[in-house]
């Protein structure tokens, strides 16, 4: 930037030939023509080359070679012609005044004022029922926000599909025998019949742990609910609802994906880290005589996040 | 020129801005205050199998099906497991592989003994273990300490202790449903490891580690020995969806198909869109900078 005197606009007309505003910006411009002569050619032979191969219908990276390599050769000499042997300025062109004249401005203002007091009136009335329309037309555009919500939920949040004795099976409908788990497994379990419905999927889903060989009590008054040491939790997350599926079965935890709420499985599922509110509740279970993994009954509290009317 | 080279410098300060907490995030993987790893409980599972072959003395040395057979290590390698064992494992795992070494405290160590030869060769022959740091709350993979064939050694005389199941795996991915094995895995693994198999962090400074390089077998090991914090994968999971997870893993997670050349880890549009703005219109915006230029 030390030539940034040299650089101040000047007016283009009245500049003598060999002004140095004039010249082009390369110091050695044939050398630069020829070079930009010679992309030109090159350019040239890729985008005939870039016919033949179609003419051909030769292998498509020669179709991108010769069109990408034509492209780009015409593009460097163009912007090098710009760049290197044009003018190399920089000009400024003045221009005239866009403004009518003062007195036309005057006399027109004067006229639209004239007119204006003669012509229009306060009309209090019209003014007070257009009021009125507009009024109760932004009250009716609410309407439809509202019915968007969609019916309101009544009691479906607060039960799931588990119920006294619902088979408990995992995804492709089998059902979970006492003997499929070691210890440390863990796989997701709806009531059977429910695996393949949208609402089975969005607030039956279950996961089931094994965390040991013998019947687990997680809290009091749970003694029943983990038989052969099988516990299951609703895998809906008591925060925002996401699915609560990783399991650590070595520190006996569930990990939320979405906010890292973690659970602690051993105890009935209290959160121990991040910002779930409440245990994940507990499904209690039983082992029915056949060996088949059953639920006592349903969940005893509305499962997922939080609602106004939960109890 | 120079002040090209401005630009570009303020341009690259405000991407390593932007790119930083990703790099301190990714970074923080080491703190501490729970107790050391352990290895699964025992209850490994008996061989449930089409084929089991029985040695001359009616021992099982290796069962399955089409789709995986496991082998047992072979007793003749017994002691020099032994001494690879006392050199390797002893000084944690104690002389007699039960988790009680020479200072007699018990707890703090693994018991070994009834674990299964799989799970033993899926720590040793993934350089988990012998561990970098035996206090650490994670053994990560690294390049194995001891030879493939060493590994198997130390799994048959901890075996012999007492032999136990799983043995250690062979695939057949010849006739594997890939689509299935991206269900399964979808449906079984993708909630840790992420559906690309990058991994992910989980609770309390453990991470589910990436499947990018992971032999076949050693993926089997994983499924149905449960290492760590990972959950087992037994009776929910036949051994022929399991050799269709694998499938999926070493095909399409270990080599994934990239259009472009460059996958960028596969972390998702929000990441690509970052570098498409960053680096696609950065360098753009220089290209244009450097056509307007006059000297």
């Amino acid at each position: 930037m030390s030539d940034h005197e040299q650089r101040t606009p000047v007016v283009l007309q009245g500049l003598s030939e060999n002004d140095p505003h004039l010249q082009p910006a390369s110091r050695n411009p044939a050398q630069v023509e020829r070079v930009i002569a010679l992309c030109f050619v090159l350019g040239t032979l890729c985008v005939a080359g870039f016919g033949a191969c179609y003419w051909i219908n030769a292998k498509p990276w020669t179709l991108g070679a010769t069109l990408g390599g034509g492209l780009t050769f015409l593009g460097i000499g163009l912007v090098a012609w710009g760049k290197y042997l044009m003018p190399q300025g920089p000009f400024v062109e003045e221009r005239h005044v866009l403004a009518n004249p003062q007195e036309d401005r005057d006399a027109l203002a004067a006229s639209i004022v004239q007119r204006g007091g003669d012509v229009m009136k306060r009309r209090t009335m019209l003014g007070g029922l257009l009021g009125g329309g507009l009024g109760i037309f932004s009250i009716v555009a609410l309407f439809p926000l509202l019915r968007s919500m969609g019916p309101l939920p009544k009691k479906t949040l607060d039960h799931t599909d588990w119920r006294k004795g619902s088979y408990a099976v995992d995804i492709t409908g089998r059902r979970v025998h006492v003997g499929d788990l070691a210890v440390g497994s863990i796989v997701t379990v709806f009531p059977e019949g429910t695996q393949n419905t949208d609402r089975g999927q969005a607030v039956d889903q279950t996961v089931l742990i094994r965390i040991s060989n013998e019947n687990f009590t997680t809290q009091k008054g749970r003694e029943t609910w983990g038989p052969k040491g099988y516990l299951a939790y609703s895998k809906l997350c008591t925060h925002l609802g996401c699915p609560v599926g990783l399991y650590e079965q070595e520190l006996q935890v569930l990990v939320c994906p979405c906010h890292q709420s973690t659970f602690n499985v051993l105890n009935g599922a209290v959160p121990e880290f991040g910002p779930a509110p409440r245990p994940l509740p507990q499904l209690p279970l039983y082992v029915d005589a056949s060996g088949f993994i059953r639920s006592q009954d349903g969940y005893d509290q509305p499962v997922g996040p939080g609602f106004w009317e939960r109890s | 020129m120079t002040s090209l080279l401005k630009r570009f410098a303020i341009l690259s300060t405000l991407g390593l801005l932007a790119l930083g907490p990703l790099v301190l995030f990714a970074g923080n993987a080491n703190a501490s205050g729970h107790t050391p790893y352990q290895t699964t409980r025992k209850n490994a599972g008996t061989p449930n199998s089409t084929i089991v072959k029985r040695n001359s003395a009616g021992v099982v040395i290796s069962y399955g099906n089409s789709a995986i057979m496991y082998n047992a290590p072979s007793s003749a390698l017994d002691s020099l497991g032994e001494a690879l064992f006392m050199q390797n494992c002893a000084s944690c795992h104690g002389t007699k592989a039960n988790g009680v070494p020479a200072n007699g405290v018990s707890g703090a160590y693994p018991d070994l003994v009834g674990l299964g030869p799989a799970t033993i060769d899926f720590w040793v022959d993934s350089g988990r273990m012998p561990a970098a740091n035996p206090r650490a709350i994670e053994a990560p993979r690294r390049f194995p300490r001891l030879t493939p064939s060493q590994a198997v050694a130390i799994a048959a005389w901890v075996n012999s202790l007492d032999p136990s199941y799983p043995d250690i795996p062979t695939p057949n991915l010849k006739d594997a449903n890939v689509a299935d094995g991206a269900a399964l895995f979808a449906l079984n693994c993708a909630a840790c490891h992420t559906i690309e198999g990058d991994g992910d962090a989980l609770a309390e400074s453990t991470n589910a580690p990436s499947l990018r390089h992971i032999p076949a077998f050693q993926v089997v090991e994983a499924i149905r020995t449960g290492p760590a914090n990972m959950p087992r994968f037994t009776g929910n999971l036949s051994d022929k969806q399991v050799r269709d997870i694998v499938a999926y893993v070493t095909t399409e997670i270990q080599h994934p198909e990239n259009p472009g050349g460059f996958g960028l880890g596969g972390l998702g549009p929000v990441a690509e869109g970052f570098v498409a703005l960053l680096v696609g219109v950065g360098i753009l915006a220089l290209v244009g900078f450097w056509v307007g230029e006059r000297e």
